[in-house]
């Protein structure tokens, strides 16, 4: 498995996806949807699928000495790495706005969401639904993207807007909370962020190798 | 021997049939699989890399199924095609340096000795290279992992006459190496120039599978070049 992502790296990636990491540092903005840090990071990770396409990169590592399914496993290992590396960087912000700026104007005003375990959480579920929705989709004929892609863009698009807003439904104004209020349930909610975006992808990990089995390449 | 068996290979499409493909592979041989386009070289070929699944039949190499021994067989062929440019803006030295943890029996020197003899530039990048550079290229992967068959998809197509004389001098040159060479074409005067063996595929059946002598003893008519003889089998106009 090291080497399949050693060649994911090196190979089939453009810059991209690496550069895309750093919209993980939205996290910083105030008044900003911030959960499109998450769906940009994504972005990335498409524009990558696309440049492996045009490199022929699935022909060339399925004539690799590796099963079939390495080959998938591979690429989800690489988009998994890319989606911890942005959560990370978005992790450094949410620190510092539930410490050093738990206070600050700028972010108390926002009506959007906080930046805080809640936010990281459902940036989990974000990279979940990509995992799930677009890689999970791409593996069905390993060629074609536009519909998975288009498929993932309405559902992430849709999540970030109820995410966004979810704390101004009555009773939920807890998911919203500044510094280390209620940092119990925060917690709580990025695991289960975590096991969401874990489950999605194992499960569509599952999916993609036993349709990528039956692909005539 | 025998180190690749093909065995009633079918595969079914809409517009087209592969059936029952067998033929063998030898040893230290070169094996030319020949048939016009479109008769079913290039799905064979995908059969027996298990890049398309056949709907019957099976292929065996070094006496275990492909099916079963995918891994461990792929360490110990190669392929190559020139008309497949693999990360066309990577240089050859970063694919090298990634392609190359994958082979056990990777040598480095035999690398760099294939390096030298093919001309190749490290700092080139696929998209730089002409076509017979590209199937090079390919042999160079092969050739440094101590491939012992090599399965080449149309690797003359596109070269001028000087650059196919080059790479099927190539091609004998790895037969004394003990290497086994398949590959196909739709040019039969490369089968004329170095195939022990002819494999010819017309309409996705297998019209013959024997040495080229034989070959030519069966089918031929007095006089008749290879060429013509295939011609008339292929149902072609010829005339004497």
């Amino acid at each position: 498995m090291r080497n399949i992502l050693r060649k994911e790296m090196k190979l089939s990636a453009s810059i991209l996806p690496y550069l895309f990491v750093l919209f993980g540092f939205m996290f910083f903005l105030p008044g900003y949807p911030i959960l499109c840090g998450a769906f940009f990071a994504t972005l990335g990770l498409f524009q990558g699928f696309e440049y492996a396409r045009e490199a022929n990169d699935i022909v060339f590592s399925a004539l690799l000495p590796i099963a079939k399914k390495d080959v998938v496993k591979g690429r989800f290992c690489f988009v998994c790495l890319i989606e911890l590396c942005t959560a990370v960087l978005m992790l450094i912000p949410v620190i510092l706005r539930m410490t050093v700026f738990a206070d600050a104007v700028a972010y108390r005003s926002n009506a959007l969401m906080n930046a805080n375990l809640f936010a990281l959480g459902t940036a989990f579920c974000i990279f979940g639904l990509f995992n799930w929705i677009f890689v999970g989709g791409f593996f069905k004929t390993a060629y074609k993207f536009a519909k998975p892609f288009v498929t993932y863009i309405v559902v992430a698009f849709l999540s970030v807007g109820v995410f966004e807003a979810l704390h101004h439904v009555p009773g939920l104004g807890r998911l919203n909370a500044f510094g280390t209020e209620d940092i119990g349930l925060q917690i709580l909610l990025l695991a289960a962020g975590i096991v969401i975006w874990l489950a999605m992808t194992v499960l569509s990990l599952r999916r993609a190798c036993e349709d990528f089995e039956k692909i005539d390449l | 021997m025998s180190v690749v068996e093909v065995r009633g290979l079918v595969k079914k499409y809409p517009a087209f049939t592969l059936q029952d493909v067998s033929f063998d592979v030898a040893e230290g041989r070169i094996t030319g699989f020949i048939g016009r386009n479109g008769a079913g070289k290039t799905t064979t070929i995908k059969a027996m890399l298990n890049l398309v699944h056949p709907d019957g039949g099976s292929v065996v190499y070094f006496g275990k199924p492909l099916a079963e021994n995918e891994t461990e067989i792929k360490k110990r062929i190669g392929y190559s095609t020139g008309t497949v440019n693999w990360y066309p803006r990577k240089k050859i030295r970063d694919i090298v340096d990634v392609v190359k943890h994958f082979y056990d029996t990777w040598d480095d020197r035999a690398y760099r000795r294939y390096l030298a003899l093919f001309g190749l530039d490290e700092s080139k990048t696929p998209i730089e290279l002409s076509e017979g550079m590209k199937v090079k290229f390919n042999l160079l992967i092969a050739l440094s992992h101590k491939a012992e068959v090599l399965i080449l998809d149309e690797p003359t197509s596109g070269l001028d006459p000087f650059s196919r004389n080059e790479l099927l001098e190539v091609f004998m040159e790895l037969k004394k190496e003990g290497v086994a060479v398949f590959f196909s074409t739709h040019i039969i005067s490369d089968i004329e120039k170095c195939a022990d063996d002819i494999v010819y595929i017309s309409r996705g059946k297998i019209a013959a599978a024997m040495p080229k002598s034989r070959f030519a003893e069966e089918f031929s008519k007095p006089g008749e070049s290879l060429e013509d003889t295939m011609l008339r089998m292929e149902g072609g106009a010829v005339h004497a």
